[in-house]
């Protein structure tokens, strides 16, 4: 019956509901597109291929097949203030010739976005920081291989968010009028203001922090604290920085407060580039641990007077690893499974390194054993005191 | 200063008439132990700051954490500092004064404190019914005394280590950072149950014993609480003039 009518009609049913669909879609582009337009504001910056048509809306998003809610709204003014703002949405995000998009591809940060990098003349990349970054331990680790289990890695997009650019020292107050002063004497020559305030926002979002101290060791414990994840690649966890003195400068949002990366990557080290403690290369290794410690050259010296005794300690506590090279008793989440943290244990914790963690080990345990027995005497004795006082008087 | 005190008691009668006092500390002690008990106020508060404080609360500090972690570090060092020139005249004080003598030997750990220690249990649980006759200093005082100069010299000393971290070694300063944190906790539990109870809630003398602002207490006391100090002073016409104060010619 369904074969005569479509046979009747000349058009198959599957097209004419695909037609549907596709006049549905447009029309909702058109109400979408016609109401956006009654709020538009004036002031869309970048926007030459016209994507915020539709991704101006903050309702526009959707949840993927894992059930991940994805957000596809831009802001086009924050966009415009980021350090991206000068690139097109299709520098990054190839394909998209489609719509709705289901040509899109993953971006790419060692693409060629035809920006020209000034001090080479050629189109801009990420791809020598991308190089750097897969030599790391956050990469292949210098091995050339393949790490396991790479979805543990971090992505660019896991640390870098696309961060909006700002005057120094932050945004408003004495910060904005030294960015008007500043920016007054360059437009003098350089009369584009609008290049001008761009050159000015590229220059002084390098010259300070994006992060706070408590959000860079947030950033670096999401992945190394999870003991999981830690022990899979035969990885101490690093819950122990926050019994160190570093950590409490940082829980004070202390200024300049040494966090993972103030020594995993002080002044001449590159965050993309961190090599493991073995690796001369490493600001860790020993042979800089006192340029390290003592942060030559940084905004401030931290342990000016550092000798090489004083660097070549731990900075973290003994953690996991001394505990299973020592075969004290470890956490549960310690299992079977974590052969690969008890093989690297028993070759990287050395001989003199045990024998610091026994002495600490054993010195907790006597003041664990005295504080009770003292102050349960003292308890003791005074509880006695005070019943017999009464007891005497009745 | 003025260490000797203090007495009007009169040489030529064993007894002195009138209501009479007894000198518990003399004036230096009374400063020793305000200027220590206000380093260790000082200490405590800012030490414990950085183990203790929850985090919530630090969040909340916001931007004064700055501050906040500027002048508990400058009064943390600056009472530690008192504090140790507080117990390093406290030596002098022992070595050079006669007070000083006589505080040191008469603080000396004898063979009846273990047993006056034993007496006074049996004595808490009704198995003896008369309590050990304390001398100046009883078993209570000596081993909180002692244990005092035990915790300031480890917490001097580990504290300036801390203080001198580049002369050291890390694994050094980690015992030091250890031993600092832990040596705290033991003082300060040890003053809350031990000398807490001492000056505030024994029933006596709940809610304060003033006698660190005085300097003295009165003969019912003295008789009740160190009697046999008190016989030695009343057959004594030397300790009398040290100790015994005429209130009331």
């Amino acid at each position: 019956m369904m074969h005569q009518n479509q046979k009747n009609s000349g058009i198959p049913q599957s097209v004419l509901l695909r037609m549907a669909k596709a006049m549905l879609f447009w029309l909702g582009v058109a109400v979408v597109g016609l109401v956006g337009t009654a709020h538009a504001q004036d002031d869309v910056r970048v926007d030459t291929q016209n994507c915020l048509l539709c991704h101006r809306y903050p309702g526009m998003g959707r949840f993927d097949d894992k059930g991940v809610k994805r957000i596809f709204y831009i802001n086009d003014l924050k966009f415009a203030n980021s350090v991206h703002g000068k690139l097109r949405c299709t520098n990054c995000h190839v394909g998209l010739d489609r719509i709705p998009h289901t040509d899109i591809k993953k971006v790419d940060c060692t693409t060629k976005c035809h920006l020209k990098e000034p001090s080479t003349e050629r189109e801009f990349s990420h791809e020598n920081m991308v190089q750097k970054y897969e030599a790391s331990v956050h990469g292949s680790n210098g091995t050339n291989k393949a790490k396991p289990f790479p979805e543990d890695l971090p992505t660019c997009k896991y640390c870098h968010k696309n961060q909006i650019r700002g005057p120094v020292g932050g945004w408003g107050g004495v910060s904005e009028a030294v960015a008007n002063e500043t920016l007054s004497r360059c437009i003098g020559c350089h009369t584009k203001d609008q290049w001008a305030q761009n050159y000015y926002l590229h220059f002084t979002h390098r010259m300070r922090r994006i992060r706070s101290p408590e959000e860079i060791v947030a950033l670096c414990t999401s992945c190394h604290e999870d003991h999981a994840k830690m022990s899979r690649h035969g990885l101490d966890t690093i819950e122990t920085f926050k019994d160190t003195f570093h950590w409490h400068l940082v829980e004070f949002k202390v200024k300049n407060a040494p966090d993972c990366i103030t020594c995993h990557v002080p002044v001449g080290f590159t965050t993309h580039d961190i090599r493991p403690k073995k690796d001369p290369n490493s600001s860790i290794n020993e042979m800089n641990r006192v340029r390290t410690c003592s942060n030559q050259g940084g905004i401030q010296a931290c342990h000016p007077k550092a000798t090489e005794d004083f660097a070549r300690g731990r900075v973290h506590a003994y953690g996991a690893k001394a505990r299973l090279a020592t075969g004290e008793h470890v956490n549960a989440f310690m299992d079977n499974g974590d052969s690969l943290l008890m093989e690297r244990a028993q070759k990287e914790v050395s001989e003199q390194e045990r024998w610091h963690f026994k002495i600490l080990l054993y010195i907790r345990l006597f003041y664990k054993m005295l504080i009770p027995l003292v102050i349960g005497f003292m308890l003791f004795h005074q509880s006695l005191d005070f019943i017999a006082h009464f007891r005497k008087r009745h | 200063m003025q260490d000797d005190t203090v007495t009007s008691g009169s040489a030529d009668t064993k007894v002195p008439h009138g209501k009479i006092s007894f000198v518990r500390l003399n004036r230096s002690e009374k400063i020793q132990h305000l200027i220590f008990m206000l380093c260790f106020f000082v200490l405590v508060i800012t030490g414990f700051m950085l183990s203790l404080l929850p985090g919530s609360l630090v969040e909340k500090l916001g931007r004064f954490g700055n501050a906040v972690f500027f002048y508990r570090s400058l009064l943390h060092r600056a009472a530690g500092t008192v504090m140790i020139l507080t117990s390093l005249y406290h030596l002098c004080y022992l070595a050079f004064k006669p007070g000083g003598h006589r505080w040191l030997v008469d603080m000396l750990p004898r063979f009846k404190d273990a047993t006056d220690l034993i007496h006074n249990l049996l004595y808490f649980v009704n198995i003896r019914q008369t309590p050990p006759e304390f001398d100046r200093f009883s078993y209570m005082h000596k081993l909180e005394y002692w244990a005092l100069v035990a915790g300031t010299t480890l917490m001097s000393l580990t504290g300036l280590m801390l203080w001198l971290e580049w002369r050291w070694s890390k694994f050094l300063l980690d015992i030091g950072a250890l031993v600092h944190g832990m040596e705290a906790v033991l003082a300060c539990l040890a003053i809350m149950v031990w000398h807490m109870y001492e000056i505030h809630l024994k029933p006596h003398r709940s809610p304060l014993d003033n006698v660190w602002v005085t300097g003295r207490i009165d003969e019912e006391e003295m008789k009740k609480e160190y009697p046999l100090h008190y016989k030695k002073i009343m057959a004594d016409e030397n300790l009398q003039a040290i100790y015994m104060v005429r209130e009331n010619p």
